[in-house]
């Protein structure tokens, strides 16, 4: 009687783990699914870049100004534009940003206030790129009267600024207790401590964080698109619209003429392997950085 | 040790009293100094909001409540209203969401409990430069790659088998355009899926070994661990990720601009073309040649800014949860 | 602490019998100290002197205060917030613990060094330099002078003297442990404070530490925190007990350990401890 029953529930059993079974290896099948989908993507459009931007790359895309509809010509101003307002951004956040990073770490580690604008400033690191770009644009083209390079410097480094915040507070927490003892029983000032001992304990991860910043905001369009606006001339002026590649990449990739979306995609190209190579250069500095931690 | 050094001192201690003062003021300056940057932070945010709900005033002012529900969009005859736009943002997003959940989902337990070690490393940092390329790219390659599929292939093929549907039909029917809200939807996907992947990845992450380690020993399979242990374990830190993975769908502003469509029409179908609010903006900004026109563009910005502040906070909050429960134990 | 327990001079036959003259000056004391942290009473009426040049010891089980005391010395505990001093710290009679006493006069006159060896993250002389060039403009063949001068005290020159200008995070944990306390010694101070100075480190390197410290007692004031007995009982003229918060017992190391006037000290030193 009680084998038979046995025999029955071990039949169920049985069942059961086959089921479960089954159910266990679609599902991680189905993962497995998941990251291909995801890798299939990247190198589509990876592909897509290197195969149009590699045919419109020409010596003069670093010589020739933004071509008037329809003509040949290259991207100087745009890659001038771009260049000039990522270094202002770059200056501006990451000066800023180091400083607010050490006011959270060094001064408001665990208080109200500290949380708070930790909580701010995650949600500034999120928050939509074009509204940040309409902020600069109420603040200062607003109030100069016309578009500048200046203003989309501004909002660039609104976007560089949060980043750096978050690496510079994160990076200085890690620096053991005892370093700042140390130095300050020697009797160092603190500024001094911080400047000379923390920040070059925390320097690889800040500068990691920079750099992820700069490749942010190599590509960043939509607040360029009403603070710097675009110029079809060489402009080193900050107080005039200035033309940047993202900008340019959107002006003509929209249009319908082709010598204009070759230079789109040759703008394409020249941004993606700059940020490619930001990411992969970030990436080794930290991996450094580790392995000689430990 | 020839000098006995507590001999010769005293001149550096003298200096040291004298300098003491000067120290103390610039620590007060430094401290000062970093306390205005932080205090810079905080005014970002607040500015972003105030310049915002400043800027749109005329708008509000003008169309009231009705701004929000309107689907007038006529700058002749300045007329603005915010339904369309705000439609547009909601669908495409939406649309993201039912895409990317899932394949995240996938991805992240692929690399945390499916994937061999040596292939761990290698896919997730594929997967973190698919979120470091511009949004921009994704829109050129949006408009010039993949609207052309949909618009050959995928459009007619939803056309014919799932246009003739009751209920959903209408959602599938439509011109065979390949720009539209189903396109823009798969881009943003595209986009947010190693946002969402990498934040559930990092939960799922902190699970406890002997967590799983104890579910495995009763018999459960990689699948029951996952479902009934890690995701439970995890589920703010999940949610949180979702939410900041739809921010992120919300605001986005290029990937969508170039294969949305710009028309300003409500449209029942998904393959329609329609607007969002960042590509409204995007598009119109720099051309708005009325004060109204313009207030009206910055009005929807300041829409689009409280949707994705609340949708951020929460994400924050869910996320901080979660690692207040780390730090608990 | 009693006077008579003070002034007795041991002629006890152990290595670690050091003469103990009657004269020995207090250079630090402190009086009816007491510690506040969160609102948690940690130190109780604490009277203690740090000799002159003599090396004291603190002894105690984990979370007794003997850290706690040593970091009053020179105000380290200031740094982080909601920790109270109450009482009063002397050193060559003046009140430390008053707001009015300059830090930095305090902090150039009493070093200190930690438990785990904290190199600063540049090269070997620089972590030397840097103090040093912050108290004083000195020329260049000056300021060399004086980092080889403190690292020879630290008795760490001639394993890095080919290396100066590397990093000095590249030391064994013994030699970066020596660096800190040769950047103590570069300010030139009078007090050395050590807590605990050798408990991230081996056997042999824990050795060179001790014996850098019976050195160096002949020029500075030195008190150093242990969770050893036997350091104690090796390197230190006085010893003080202390147990939750309050000094249990305190006099000269030889009485301490082998006459001690106190149960509790005698369940201690014994092993006898919970």
């Amino acid at each position: 009687m009680t084998t038979s029953s046995d025999t029955g529930s071990r039949a169920v059993a049985d069942r059961l783990y086959r089921k479960r079974r089954l159910i266990n290896g679609f599902n991680l099948l189905a993962s497995g699914a998941c990251a291909v989908f995801g890798l299939f993507w990247l190198v589509w459009i990876l592909w897509t870049t290197l195969r149009h931007g590699i045919a419109a790359i020409k010596p003069s895309l670093f010589t020739q100004m933004t071509p008037p509809p329809g003509a040949e010509g290259g991207l100087a101003n745009a890659l001038f534009g771009s260049l000039l307002m990522n270094l202002m951004a770059i200056l501006i956040g990451t000066v800023i940003g180091i400083a607010a990073g050490t006011y959270l770490s060094e001064f408001a580690r665990k208080k109200p206030l500290g949380e708070v604008i930790r909580f701010v400033n995650d949600i500034l690191l999120s928050a939509p790129s074009i509204v940040l770009g309409l902020f600069i644009y109420t603040l200062v083209v607003r109030q100069m009267g016309h578009f500048s390079a200046l203003a989309g410097a501004l909002a660039l480094s609104l976007i560089v600024l949060p980043v750096v915040v978050r690496t510079t507070d994160e990076m200085l927490q890690l620096v053991p207790s005892q370093m700042r003892e140390a130095a300050l029983s020697l009797g160092v000032p603190q500024w001094k401590v911080t400047v000379q001992v923390l920040y070059r304990s925390a320097l690889p991860g800040i500068v990691t964080g920079v750099l992820l910043a700069l490749a942010r905001i190599s590509g960043e369009t939509a607040p360029l698109l009403f603070t710097a606006l675009n110029n079809q001339y060489w402009s080193t002026d900050v107080t005039q619209p200035m033309a940047s590649v993202p900008v340019v990449m959107f002006q003509y990739a929209m249009s319908p003429y082709e010598s204009w979306q070759s230079l789109a995609w040759a703008g394409a190209f020249v941004v993606t392997v700059f940020v490619l190579l930001l990411s992969v250069l970030s990436r080794t500095i930290l991996i450094r950085n580790k392995v000689s931690h430990d | 040790m020839a000098a006995s050094p507590t001999t010769a001192i005293p001149a550096s201690v003298v200096d040291a009293g004298r300098r003491a003062g000067s120290d103390a003021r610039a620590d007060g300056a430094f401290r000062w100094f970093v306390a205005a940057a932080a205090f810079i932070v905080l005014c970002a945010l607040a500015g972003t909001a105030f310049s915002m709900l400043w800027g749109g005033r005329e708008a509000f002012a003008t169309f009231g409540p009705g701004f929000l529900t309107s689907t007038d969009w006529d700058p002749v005859n300045h007329k603005f209203g915010a339904l369309v736009p705000i439609y547009g943002t909601l669908v495409t997003a939406a649309i993201a969401m039912l895409i990317a959940v899932p394949v995240s989902f996938g991805i992240a337990l692929f690399l945390t409990e499916v994937a061999p070690n040596w292939l761990r490393g290698p896919v997730s940092a594929a997967i973190e430069l698919l979120a470091g390329i511009p949004s921009i790219i994704y829109g050129m390659w949006g408009l010039f790659v993949f609207v052309p599929i949909m618009g050959e292939y995928v459009v007619p093929w939803l056309n014919d088998h799932l246009g003739p549907l009751p209920l959903i039909g209408s959602l599938f029917s439509g011109p065979p355009l390949g720009i539209g809200m189903l396109t823009a939807g798969i881009v943003l996907a595209i986009m947010v899926i190693p946002f969402i992947s990498s934040v559930m990845r990092e939960v799922f992450l902190t699970v406890p070994t002997r967590l799983k380690e104890s579910a495995y020993a009763l018999g459960s399979t990689t699948w029951e661990v996952v479902w009934d242990i890690v995701l439970p374990y995890t589920r703010s830190g999940v949610i949180g990720g979702i939410f900041l993975g739809l921010g992120r769908a919300l605001g986005e502003t290029m990937a969508v601009t170039f294969v949305l469509g710009n028309t300003h029409r409500l449209a029942a179908s998904l393959l329609e073309p329609g607007n969002s609010i960042a590509a409204t903006i995007a598009n119109e900004f720099a051309e708005a040649d009325s004060d109204l026109y313009r207030s009206s563009l910055i009005a929807i910005g300041f829409v689009l800014f409280i949707v994705t502040f609340i949708v951020l906070a929460a994400a924050k909050l869910m996320l901080r949860r979660l690692s207040r429960q780390e730090g608990a134990k | 602490m009693t006077d008579a327990h003070f002034s007795v001079s041991s002629t006890g036959a152990s290595a670690a019998a050091v003469a103990v003259h009657p004269a020995a000056r207090p250079k630090m004391s402190a009086r009816n100290l007491d510690f506040f942290y969160n609102g948690f009473h940690a130190l109780k009426g604490v009277d203690f002197d740090i000799a002159e040049k003599r090396v004291t010891a603190l002894i105690g089980p984990s979370g007794c205060g003997k850290s706690t005391l040593l970091r009053i010395f020179n105000r380290i505990y200031s740094i982080y917030p909601k920790l109270e001093a109450k009482g009063e710290v002397l050193l060559d009679g003046e009140n430390i613990l008053d707001p009015k006493y300059p830090l930095n006069r305090l902090r150039a006159k009493v070093g200190m060094v930690f438990q785990k060896p904290v190199p600063f993250p540049m090269s070997i002389y620089d972590n030397i330099a840097y103090a040093i060039r912050h108290y004083e403009k000195l020329p260049r063949s000056e300021l060399d002078a004086r980092v080889e001068l403190a690292l020879t005290q630290g008795a760490l020159w001639g394993e890095v003297k080919d290396k100066l200008k590397q990093s000095a995070l590249g030391l064994s944990g013994g030699q970066q442990q020596r660096l800190c306390i040769a950047r103590a010694i570069a300010l030139r101070p009078e007090v050395i404070l050590l807590d605990e100075p050798t408990s991230a480190l081996d056997p042999i390197a824990t050795g060179k530490i001790e014996q850098l410290i019976s050195e160096l007692k002949d020029h500075y004031t030195i008190a150093i925190v242990t969770h050893n007995m036997q350091q104690a009982a090796r390197c230190s003229d006085y010893t003080a007990f202390m147990y939750l918060g309050e000094l249990v017992e305190f006099g000269a190391t030889e009485m301490l350990f082998t006459k001690p006037s106190k149960k509790q000290t005698e369940d201690y030193i014994t092993g006898r401890f919970g």
